[in-house]
């Protein structure tokens, strides 16, 4: 029986407490949250054994194999540290730390300890994604990917989304290195992160405050990014983080010199698009059978999911965990390489910088935010009275999510 | 404190009038009242209720991303008869729970979460009324605390039809697993003040608006039926909806919190002459919008809830538990009520008559362009 705990105890650790209730051969044995009442509520409606407030007596009394980090992204590194250094397997949230030098701290530390990490780029194992991936694979794109195209939206004019974070200056979002676009684009770098073959790729990134947020006096949150991402020449991508396109889309394009594939998070939907063309006027009419015929088969598929109640909101969680427990017991390879998560770490860091610099030029202030250093004494002298610096609190406010 | 913001009024001397009334009351006039979530909807209400009943001394607590535009117009109104400090501040901060509560003898804690996760609601109820129970008990001034809580917390499951709900009804004991998360703040947050009050003597007394309804109040009570499936299905037929207009409920809160003798108990609000679900939406058609629903009979709604929840679960949350047998008891079984504890306990009575509180409600929805 894999020991599983759980840290912070807020509406994402719920998601992750139904997800592993539905996994054979765990047990949660742990909730830690540094408000005693977030831990006891959570304690109370899961099968969850024991309640805690302090991460050292979690993992002395309980002793997890794995544990699952579910607080603000500032606290991450700390907390996994920590975890890895007592020897348990750890899931972190996404963002997984709040730059680059932390993610290689954590995977250079669980390799050295022979212990596994994983990151909640859960969007990555929804039914199409891993159906895409297996495509991808199978040599469908006829080559390395010669394009891609990753959409990330929020809808920040929806009051539940937009409430928490515009009125509350002090909001822990507000002070990571990124912001609002920390919390949220990870999902949709690690997407285009995936197909990438450089370590290093060349990053543009163009960011700006919406018509909508300036009107309400918004200044410090960006929240319409663009970013164009290049693998020295075999590869590029562009992303489009936006809070007022719509639809809102959260959707991926993948081109190749033969084909391509467009997945739809939203629509749970999977089209292939073929690179030849048809001759003459057939190009005009088959094309529009053809799709028709696609999204006649995704309406199927989904309904055949759905009746074998496996379109969960969160499945791509609970098949990304399962992988995850599969690599800790089986010695199976981690379900996301540790490659791509630094990958993913670096292009944020990079868009980051890049947006820090635009602020300054447009604005002559600097942006406010957050530098942290690399190790968790740095950390904590940045924001020595701050919760968010090395707190085990909750991760609270999860419609930013 | 953090982004705490204070705007001050000037404090006039007291009327002999005032003096008169506040013989019946635990605190004097110019005894310090602090209400939370004085932004929302009962808020500006209540304090309009409290300056009526004489008090000059009020702290109106808001979070910084509340609208408090009325609670300002309120302040400039009546600055010259009262002091009222307006703060800002988050209830999640102990430090500025502290700042919210010194000094405070009566607190009416309207402040409440309406999170659609459990964490989220769970947090902005419990975590919050914590907070400010801790720092009151620090303070050691606290005569009475009034809980805000709900209709919501009652269980109606497995009494007969057409029983009377009342404040002896039993509160729903597994709100975690079989109601929504507004539920389970809601019960939480009782069962801490409960306990608060008997480990550290804090006076506390908790009331239960019904359905508050009036101008600026969003459509449709739940309890009269729901539109989520594209047309409006009617599930509440020959009920009668708790109902209680917000100047009235504001009046019967202000009264909980005031009046003497009344530690420990527990106050329904809803006001007289309760109109059936199926009144009240045939007038909500005539004179805001008319709008097609079905009536759902409630044999057949009890099997939709009772079919809705089997495969919620069977399907392990593939839908989420919306419609369950525990709402249905709760929301659309036939029930009866009773306000005669509040109106003899607290010689509440409903300053607007029904007839008044709907037609207000239904001019304000047809005016802003409202329907179901």
């Amino acid at each position: 029986m894999l020991k599983v705990a759980l840290i912070g105890c807020g509406k994402i650790a719920d998601v992750h407490a139904s997800q592993i209730k539905k996994i054979e051969g765990c047990e949660i044995v742990g909730a830690c949250d540094n408000e005693p009442l977030m831990a006891r509520q959570l304690c109370e409606r899961f099968p969850v054994r024991q309640a805690f407030t302090s991460l050292d007596a979690l993992l002395d009394q309980s002793r997890p194999d794995v544990v699952h980090v579910t607080t603000p992204p500032a606290s991450h590194f700390e907390i996994a540290k920590r975890c890895l250094e007592r020897g348990c397997h750890v899931y972190v949230e996404k963002p997984f730390t709040v730059n680059v030098q932390q993610a290689e701290m954590l995977i250079t530390l669980a390799n050295q300890r022979s212990l596994k990490l994983t990151v909640g780029h859960d969007d990555q194992f929804t039914p199409v994604a891993r159906k895409m991936r297996s495509l991808v694979q199978s040599g469908y794109l006829g080559g390395p990917p010669v394009h891609m195209e990753s959409y990330y939206c929020y809808n920040l004019t929806d009051d539940r989304y937009a409430r928490a974070l515009l009125g509350d200056r002090g909001h822990w979002v507000r002070r990571l290195p990124g912001k609002l676009l920390h919390n949220v684009i990870s999902h949709g770098i690690a997407r285009i992160a995936e197909f990438l073959s450089t370590d290093s790729p060349h990053v543009i990134a163009h960011g700006f405050a919406s018509q909508l947020l300036k009107g309400i006096g918004e200044d410090e949150i960006v929240d319409e990014l663009r970013v164009i991402v290049s693998d020295r020449g075999k590869t590029t991508a562009y992303f489009t983080f936006s809070s007022q396109l719509r639809p809102s889309l959260h959707n991926f394009r993948i081109f190749g010199r033969k084909n391509g594939i467009v997945i739809d998070r939203d629509q749970e939907t999977l089209l292939k698009l073929r690179g030849a063309r048809f001759k003459s006027y057939a190009e005009i009419f088959i094309p529009p059978v053809n799709f028709a015929l696609q999204y006649l088969k995704n309406l199927a598929t989904n309904a055949k999911t759905f009746a074998s109640r496996d379109l969960h909101m969160k499945s791509g969680m609970e098949h990304l965990i399962t992988r995850f427990y599969a690599a800790i017991r089986e010695g199976q390879p981690v379900p996301i390489p540790y490659r791509e998560i630094i990958l993913t770490a670096r292009i944020m860091d990079k868009v980051f910088e890049q947006l820090a610099v635009e602020h300054l030029v447009d604005t002559g202030t600097a942006w406010d935010i957050v530098r942290p250093t690399a190790t968790a004494d740095s950390l904590h002298a940045i924001h020595p009275s701050s919760q968010l610096a090395v707190g085990v609190n909750t991760k609270t406010d999860e419609h930013l999510r | 404190m953090r982004k705490a913001r204070r705007v001050e009024s000037r404090a006039l001397k007291s009327t002999q009038a005032d003096s008169m009334e506040f013989q019946n009351n635990i605190i004097g006039t110019d005894d310090l009242v602090l209400v939370t979530g004085a932004g929302g909807f009962i808020g500006p209400h209540l304090v309009e209720s409290l300056l009526r009943h004489g008090l000059r001394n009020l702290r109106v607590f808001v979070r910084p991303s509340s609208n408090f535009r009325k609670l300002q117009e309120i302040v400039a109104e009546q600055g010259k008869r009262a002091r009222i400090e307006l703060m800002q501040g988050n209830l999640l901060s102990r430090e500025d729970s502290r700042a919210a509560t010194k000094g405070a003898t009566v607190i009416f804690h309207l402040a409440t979460g309406n999170g659609n996760s459990f964490p989220d609601a769970f947090m902005n109820s419990v975590v919050t009324t914590r907070n400010l129970l801790d720092a009151s008990v620090e303070h050691g001034c606290l005569r009475r605390f009034v809980n805000i809580s709900s209709f919501a917390v009652y269980s109606n499951v497995g009494k007969p039809r057409w029983r009377l709900l009342d404040e002896s009804s039993p509160v729903e004991q597994n709100a975690g697993s079989s109601r929504d998360a507004y539920c389970f703040a809601k019960v939480k947050q009782d069962e801490l003040v409960i306990e608060y009050g008997k480990r550290f003597a804090i006076p506390y007394v908790i009331v239960r608006p019904g359905s508050v309804f009036g101008p600026g109040k969003a459509a449709i009570t739940g309890r009269v039926g729901n539109g989520a499936f594209g047309i409006y299905l009617h599930l509440g037929g020959s009920n009668p909806i708790p109902l209680t207009y917000v100047a009235n409920c504001a009046d019967a809160i202000a009264l909980a919190g005031l009046a003497k003798g009344v530690e420990g108990e527990v106050f329904n609000v809803l006001d007289d002459d309760l109109p059936s679900s199926r009144r009240f939406l045939r007038l909500y058609k005539k004179h805001v919008a008319p709008f097609r629903s079905i009536y759902v009979p409630h044999a057949v709604s009890y099997m939709f809830c009772w079919l809705w929840e089997k495969y919620s679960r069977w399907s392990e949350g593939q839908l989420p538990l919306a419609f369950n047998r525990s709402r249905w008891h709760s929301e659309w079984k036939k029930t009866r009520y009773s306000n005669d504890k509040l109106k003899t306990r607290l010689g509440w009575t409903p300053k607007v008559p029904m007839a008044e509180g709907l037609d207000r409600f239904f001019t304000a929805c047809r005016e802003r362009g409202q329907n179901a």
